[in-house]
C-alpha cells in the first residue's frame, strides 16, 4: 500500500533530477523490478565505465531495503562476484541501518560513494579486500582492467549484436541474471591471475 | 691544536678569549651578514654543556630554531662541527625569514599602479588591501563576461603573477621581464576569443537542452549529461579546442532505449559536418530531438508523510509529527507504526510505542489505533 504511492514519487524524482552520475528506469514497466546504472567516478579505477545493477523492491517497502545487486562484474572489495553488495545501508536493524528516511536514490548514492571509497574493513571479497590494503597498485591495475573489459560502453557497443541476441533468448530476467553470474564468475578466475604472479 | 686551525678556517671572526679556550667571542658570517656570538664551554669542554649567547639580531633569525640547536649541540662532538652546524641552521632560517616578512619593495606599487593606469580601472573588478591579488574582467566578442585572478608575489614585474581562469584548458601565459600587466591582459583576450566557439556550442545546449549535470555549469566545464527522454541521455565530453566535432560520448538508460541510438550514431556518424553547431549535428546523427527541461512542481514535500511519501493514505493525513523542532518530519500513524514495531529497539507500553523518529533519532512515540488493538 505504502509501497505503491511511494515508489511512484521515487520515480517521478529520479526521472527529473537524477542525482549525478546515476540513471535508473523501470524495467519492463515493472514496479518492483528496477534498473540503475551507475557511471564510475572520476579519480576511481572505474572511471570511464557504466556499471548496471538491478534494484528489486520488496512488498514490505519503504520498512524492508530495497535488494540492490551489481549486474555488471566489478572488481571491488565490498562486492562478490555475484554482485552482491556489502554495504550497512542495505540492511535491516539491528545489524544494518536501512531506515525509511532513506530512498533508491541515496541508496545508489552511497553506492557510488562505496565504490569510490571502499572499505576493506569490512570485505566481502578478502582477497580483493587484502590486495586493495597492502597492494594497492596491484588493485587499481586490476579493477581499471575489469572496468575496461566489461563496463566500458566500447566494449559493450561492439558487442551489442551478441547481446540483443542473449536478450531475446532470455524470456526471463532471472535467465539473464544467471548468465550474468556465470560471466562474473569466469572473470573472477581470471582477474585474479596477474595478482597471484606479482 | 689541530682544532683551533679548522675552526679559524671555518670562522676567522670567532676567536678564543682566554688560555684555556673556554670562551670564544666574535662573528658568525652567513650569506654576507656577521652576527655577534659568544660561546662559553664548561670545565671538562663539553658542548652540551655549553652556553650561547647571541646579538638581538641572531636571535631574533634563530627564534623557532632554538630546538634544534640544542639538538646539535647534543651531537657535535667538537666546537667547529657544531660551528658549520650553526651556519647551515642560520642560512635556512634567514631563507625564510626572506620570504615571509619581506614587503615588496615601493618600485613593486609604482609599477603595479602605473600598469593599472594604462589598462584602465575599468577593467578592475576586485584589488585586496595589499594590492597582491587583482580581478580583471574581460568580454570575449559574444559578450560573455569572464574573470581573470592575479596573485602577484613581490618580484613582479621580474616574476610573473600567478593566474587563475576559468577555462577548459590551460591559460599558459608567455612572460618576459619587460611584460606587464597589459600583456597579460591581451593575452587573456586572445585566450577567450579561441574559446569562443566552444562557449558557444556548451551555451546552445544549456539553453536548448534539459541538462542532467553538471547542474550549474561553468565555464571550464567540458562535460554535459542532456536528457534523450525519460530515463535515456547522453554523456557529452566536447574538446574545447575542437567543439564543432564529434565529441566523446556515451548513453545511459535500458537498453532496448540505448542500442538503436547508438546504432544511430555508429551508422550517420560520417554525417557529421564540422561547419553547422554541434547540437545540430547531434540532431541529425541521432535522428532525434532533445526536450526542453521539464518542469518539476515543487510541491511542498514538507507535508507529505517521511515514510510513504504521500499526503493521502486511506484517507489519513500525516498527523503525526517529530518532537524535534529543527526535524518536525510528519509521518501517518500507520507508517510509523509499522516502522516502529518492526524494530527491536523500540518499546511498548499499553497502546503506545516508543521509538526514534527515522529523520532525527530523537525519541517518538505513537498511538497504535484502536482497530489493531
Amino acid at each position: 500500500m505504502q509501497r505503491t504511492s511511494r515508489l511512484k514519487r521515487e520515480l517521478h524524482l529520479l526521472t527529473t533530477e537524477p542525482p549525478p552520475g546515476i540513471m535508473f528506469w523501470q524495467n519492463k514497466n515493472r514496479m518492483d523490478d528496477l534498473r540503475a546504472q551507475i557511471l564510475g567516478g572520476a579519480n576511481t579505477p572505474y572511471d570511464k565505465g557504466v556499471f548496471n545493477l538491478e534494484v528489486v523492491v520488496p512488498e514490505r517497502y519503504p520498512f524492508e531495503p530495497p535488494k540492490i545487486r551489481f549486474l555488471t562484474p566489478i572488481y571491488h572489495p565490498n562486492i562478490d562476484s555475484a554482485g552482491r553488495i556489502c554495504l550497512d545501508v542495505l540492511r535491516l536493524p539491528p545489524k544494518g541501518a536501512w531506515r525509511p528516511s532513506l530512498n533508491i536514490s541515496t541508496l545508489l548514492t552511497s553506492i557510488q560513494l562505496l565504490m569510490s571509497e571502499p572499505n576493506p574493513d569490512d570485505p566481502l571479497m578478502a582477497d580483493i579486500s587484502s590486495e586493495y590494503k597492502y597492494n594497492k597498485e596491484v588493485f587499481i591495475r586490476n579493477a581499471k582492467q575489469w572496468t575496461e573489459k566489461y563496463a566500458s560502453q566500447q566494449n559493450r557497443a561492439s558487442k551489442t549484436p551478441d547481446e540483443e541476441v542473449t536478450q531475446c533468448e532470455a524470456s526471463t530476467p532471472k535467465e539473464s541474471a544467471i548468465s550474468q553470474k556465470r560471466k562474473g564468475n569466469d572473470m573472477s578466475r581470471k582477474g585474479k591471475k596477474p595478482c597471484l604472479d606479482s | 691544536m689541530a682544532g683551533a686551525g679548522a675552526l679559524l678556517r671555518q670562522c676567522p671572526l670567532l676567536l678564543p678569549q682566554n688560555r684555556e679556550g673556554s670562551v670564544y667571542e666574535g662573528f658568525v658570517t652567513v650569506q654576507d651578514r656577521d652576527f655577534h656570538i659568544r660561546i662559553l664551554l664548561p670545565s671538562d669542554f663539553q658542548l652540551k654543556n655549553a652556553r650561547i649567547q647571541c646579538s638581538w639580531c641572531l636571535k631574533k633569525v634563530l627564534h623557532g630554531y632554538q630546538q634544534i640547536v640544542k639538538q646539535r649541540l647534543q651531537h657535535c662532538s667538537d666546537l667547529v662541527s657544531f660551528m658549520v652546524e650553526l651556519k647551515t641552521i642560520l642560512e635556512a632560517a634567514l631563507k625564510n625569514a626572506q620570504e615571509l616578512h619581506a614587503p615588496p619593495p615601493p618600485e613593486y606599487y609604482s609599477y603595479l599602479v602605473r600598469d593599472i593606469e594604462t589598462l584602465g580601472w575599468n577593467k578592475v573588478v576586485y584589488v585586496d588591501t595589499g594590492l597582491n591579488t587583482i580581478k580583471l574582467k574581460g568580454e570575449d566578442s559574444c559578450g560573455r563576461q569572464h574573470l581573470i585572478t592575479l596573485k602577484l608575489n613581490a618580484k613582479y614585474p621580474t616574476e610573473p603573477p600567478n593566474c587563475f581562469v576559468d577555462f577548459p584548458v590551460e591559460f599558459a601565459l608567455s612572460w618576459i621581464p619587460q611584460s606587464s600587466l597589459i600583456d597579460i591582459y591581451n593575452q587573456f583576450l586572445a585566450a577567450l576569443e579561441s574559446l569562443k566557439e566552444f562557449w558557444n556550442a556548451m551555451d546552445e545546449i544549456d539553453e536548448k537542452t534539459w541538462v542532467l549535470e553538471p547542474e550549474n555549469p561553468t565555464r571550464s566545464a567540458t562535460m554535459r549529461r542532456i536528457a534523450i527522454g525519460n530515463n535515456v541521455s547522453i554523456n557529452l565530453e566536447v574538446d574545447p579546442r575542437h567543439p564543432t566535432m564529434l565529441p566523446e560520448c556515451y548513453f545511459l538508460g535500458a537498453d532496448h532505449v540505448v542500442n538503436p541510438l547508438r546504432t544511430k550514431l555508429n551508422n550517420n556518424m560520417h554525417l557529421w559536418d564540422p561547419d553547422i553547431t554541434l547540437l545540430q549535428n547531434l540532431k541529425e546523427v541521432l535522428e532525434t530531438d532533445f526536450p526542453s527541461r521539464a518542469v518539476l512542481e515543487k510541491t511542498d514535500f514538507t507535508m507529505d508523510c517521511g515514510i510513504c511519501y504521500a499526503y493521502r493514505l486511506d484517507g489519513a493525513i500525516p498527523d503525526q509529527v517529530c518532537g524535534d523542532s529543527r526535524c518536525g518530519q510528519p509521518f501517518h500513524q500507520a507508517c510509523l507504526v509499522e516502522w516502529l514495531q518492526g524494530l527491536p529497539s523500540s518499546r511498548q507500553s499499553f497502546n503506545v510505542i516508543f521509538g526514534e523518529c527515522p529523520y532525527c533519532n530523537k525519541p517518538i512515540s505513537v498511538k497504535m489505533s484502536m482497530k489493531k488493538l
